[in-house]
């Protein structure tokens, strides 16, 4: 298990592996839609598309690929040279998908076509977000985090940081850009003044960045405690974290459920926790896999949480 | 989970890393191994992966330690991770131009490369021919030998013999911690460099003779059947204005340049040394090195006194040829049974060089933190590599530790056993002063 995603109409599972291939499922009985290799190397990451009807998928090759949700291959869309196409992310707007492979991140419609190429970056792209209405998208790598609008009139914008950024997170109101860094710090920009902030001391590289759906809480993982910074008010700066201790090993998985701030964990042990931050720093419910959690992915209703492990175990709970 | 060792191939261009890659993956069939390159070569072998990497090299600011590593070796490696069909051997090969210090730093600072993977060593190849010119002007060829585990003298048909034995002589000198290989076109055991153990503890325990051999601090030793009596030293004009030795008994037919009888050398060589004026005596076979005072003109006597009759071991500092000393009964030289020259480190002008301290006694843990501590965050960058095996006071088994540029670790180790409880310490590095360093050691015994 590499990667996970579900459709917003809830039916369509997608799961990828470290072999290369991609199975579907349908959620409600689990039985299996379809089965594919997609690609020669491991999947490295899965976007559906807002109608179900379509997803995309990256791996450990050059090309990444558009499929239908039925599991028949649309079509490659070419990584440029480049080994892997590492990212794929598909607009929240619905007509386009965005991939990185290399230092370049490249805009393609639903169909394959192309639509844009940036120029190459100081480094390889290691995140890719849109913006949640779609409007913009956004890459990081060593440095800086780029923003490209996807709108005429608007200027692309760039914010600098001197450190290697490794994880994105753009909240879901599109104030805040939050990146998780290499040497253990959150970094996160307000877009409306460009004022950045840093939040440090993180024992290991905050892999996993999670935004609530009203853009006020951000969760974070750096080691076996998930950090939760509060967004309202004047904070997080100047505030003290929620800080949720119960796993027993690195946080390497944070997702919010998509309609109530409920917060589910993962953690590198199998252990899967979830939290209600705001009310307790007691996890509400727990779960186990059967090694280090892979893929987190909440149900667009709420009603049911899907975990994978590296070993390959594929477990939905329901939560609703 | 046994973690994936991990070889870093170095070495200039046209020094015969492709033919090394090439041969470890045709001759290792049945392993997995991925190889991380900066470009695509000519390989296309079923069982390995080759993937192209950028080199891209970050400064990463840890609390306050600074280092540089590779983010792109992260990024892959992480990703190989994640696939199903996992990989026995992991080869990094490395521009010629690339300084391997930030692919060695990336295993240690990165907390899931650390759990994963394992540095295995550092493989550097050197062109035999056209070592000398690059030695003279690049900085990047100077550190790939220092850094090295295992140094792969290559293309050696290509060189006479004196030649080989003089490169061999000076990139000794400069890491004596390496094993030096020779090769004629990369030719070479493949255990030799996929199964190096470099930055294993455990192992740089095991190969301690290797890891201390060329680092005696004298240059010479003969073997001398003494009487009983006067002896006269004499020596001329010569390129220094001191000169430290040791006389020592040797037991039956020991020879002067026998380990056993080295290393006990060795350790006496640690000991206060007296000073000493022409014209003024010394016992033989005093428990300590005498530094003879050379700044006089002409030449310089200094009579010895043999408390018994036997066979000694002399051990000077620099060749006696370049003193011409000599060691005289009444008017007669006395010939050597056996003489034998030692490969130094610091006998070369190279601004990179190994410094290998011995002590006895036990040290003081805090006083060793502090001393390396402070000595890391000024010198931190000139050294490359250190290694070290200690007898720290309150500890039953030995603590070993090593580290890369400011970055280190080090823990207890198994027991002593019957092996006497001593000090090493090794450092590689750049304008390194083997004084200042003796001296530091030195105020950290208990």
């Amino acid at each position: 298990m590499a990667a996970a995603a579900i459709s917003q109409d809830g039916r369509l599972g997608v799961v990828g592996t470290g072999d290369g291939t991609v199975l579907g499922l349908e959620l409600e009985t689990g039985r299996e839609l379809f089965r594919s290799k997609a690609h020669a190397g491991g999947v490295l990451g899965i976007a559906i598309s807002p109608d179900s009807a379509q997803f995309a998928t990256c791996g450990q090759e050059p090309n990444a690929k558009i499929w239908r949700a039925t599991g028949q291959l649309v079509c490659d869309l070419p990584g440029g040279g480049a080994a892997w196409v590492e990212h794929v992310a598909w607009a929240p707007s619905g007509g386009q998908i965005a991939t990185a492979a290399g230092r370049k991140a490249r805009l393609w419609n639903a169909d394959g076509a192309p639509l844009l190429e940036t120029e190459p970056l100081e480094s390889t792209v290691s995140g890719l977000c849109f913006r949640s209405d779609g409007t913009a998208l956004a890459a990081i790598g060593y440095g800086a985090v780029h923003v490209w609008p996807l709108v005429p009139g608007a200027k692309p914008r760039r914010f600098e940081w001197k450190g290697s950024l490794i994880s994105l997170a753009w909240s879901p109101d599109a104030k805040v850009i939050a990146c998780g860094s290499q040497d253990g710090s959150v970094h996160f920009w307000r877009l409306a003044s460009g004022r950045d902030s840093e939040m440090s001391g993180y024992p290991f590289k905050p892999k996993a960045l999670a935004w609530d759906s009203e853009s006020k809480l951000l969760a974070t993982g750096g080691d076996a405690t998930a950090t939760v910074w509060d967004f309202r008010g004047k904070g997080p700066e100047g505030t003290q974290p929620i800080q949720l201790k119960a796993h027993k090993s690195v946080c390497t998985r944070l997702a919010f459920s998509p309609r109530k701030i409920v917060l589910a964990s993962g953690a590198q042990d199998g252990s899967v926790l979830l939290w209600e931050p705001r009310r307790s720093t007691r996890p509400i419910r727990y779960a186990f896999l059967e090694d280090e959690v892979a893929a987190l992915v909440w149900h667009p209703d709420h009603c049911g949480l899907l975990g994978g492990d590296a070993h390959g175990t594929l477990r939905f709970w329901e939560t609703g | 989970m046994k973690k994936i060792p991990v070889t870093v191939l170095t070495g200039f261009l046209g020094s015969g890393k492709t033919t090394l890659l090439n041969r470890i993956l045709t001759e290792n069939h049945g392993k997995r191994i991925a190889v991380i390159e900066n470009e695509f070569g000519e390989i296309g072998i079923d069982h390995a992966l080759v993937i192209n990497a950028d080199e891209e090299v970050f400064e990463m600011n840890n609390g306050c330690i600074c280092c540089t590593v590779r983010g792109d070796l992260i990024r892959i490696l992480g990703n190989l991770m994640k696939r199903r069909d996992k990989f026995d051997h992991i080869l990094v090969e490395t521009t010629g131009m690339a300084d391997p210090g930030p692919v060695a730093q990336t295993f240690f600072v990165d907390e899931d490369l650390r759990e994963l993977f394992v540095l295995d060593g550092i493989v550097t190849l050197v062109d035999a021919k056209h070592i000398q010119l690059h030695l003279e002007d690049s900085s990047e060829c100077k550190e790939q030998i220092a850094f090295a585990d295992v140094l792969i003298l290559n293309k050696t048909d290509l060189v006479t013999e004196a030649e080989l034995e003089a490169l061999e002589r000076r990139v000794s000198g400069m890491n004596s911690m390496a094993r030096v290989l020779r090769a004629r076109n990369a030719d070479v055991p493949i255990p030799a460099v996929l199964d190096v153990g470099g930055f294993d503890l455990e192992r740089a325990v095991a190969i301690k003779p290797a890891f201390l051999s060329p680092e005696y601090p004298f240059e010479w030793a003969g073997t001398f059947e003494v009487e009983e009596g006067r002896y006269e030293l004499m020596l001329e004009d010569g390129p220094d204005p001191t000169m430290a030795f040791i006389t020592m008994y040797l037991d039956g037919n020991e020879l002067a340049s026998s380990e056993g009888a080295a290393e006990r050398a060795l350790r006496l060589w640690s000991e206060q040394a007296l000073a000493l004026a022409p014209s003024s005596s010394f016992d033989i076979g005093a428990d300590r090195p005498i530094s003879l005072r050379l700044d006089a003109q002409d030449t310089k006597r200094f009579s010895a006194c043999a408390p018994k009759a036997g066979r000694i071991g002399f051990y000077t500092q620099h060749l006696p040829a370049e003193f011409q000393l000599r060691l005289l009964r009444g008017l007669v030289v006395k010939t050597p049974l056996a003489e034998h020259e030692f490969a130094v480190g610091h006998s070369h002008d190279d601004q990179v060089t190994s410094v290998g301290l011995h002590l006895e006694g036990e040290i003081d843990g805090d006083r060793l933190s502090t001393w390396i501590s402070g000595l890391l965050r000024e010198k931190g960058t000139d050294i490359f590599r250190m290694k070290g095996i200690l007898n720290l006071k309150g500890l039953s088994k030995r603590y070993v530790f090593q580290g890369v540029h400011m970055l280190f670790d080090g823990r207890e180790d198994r027991p002593w056993g019957t092996s006497s409880r001593t000090n090493d310490l090794v450092f590689i590095g750049k304008n390194l002063d083997r004084a200042a360093l003796t001296q530091g050691f030195k105020r950290c015994r208990v």
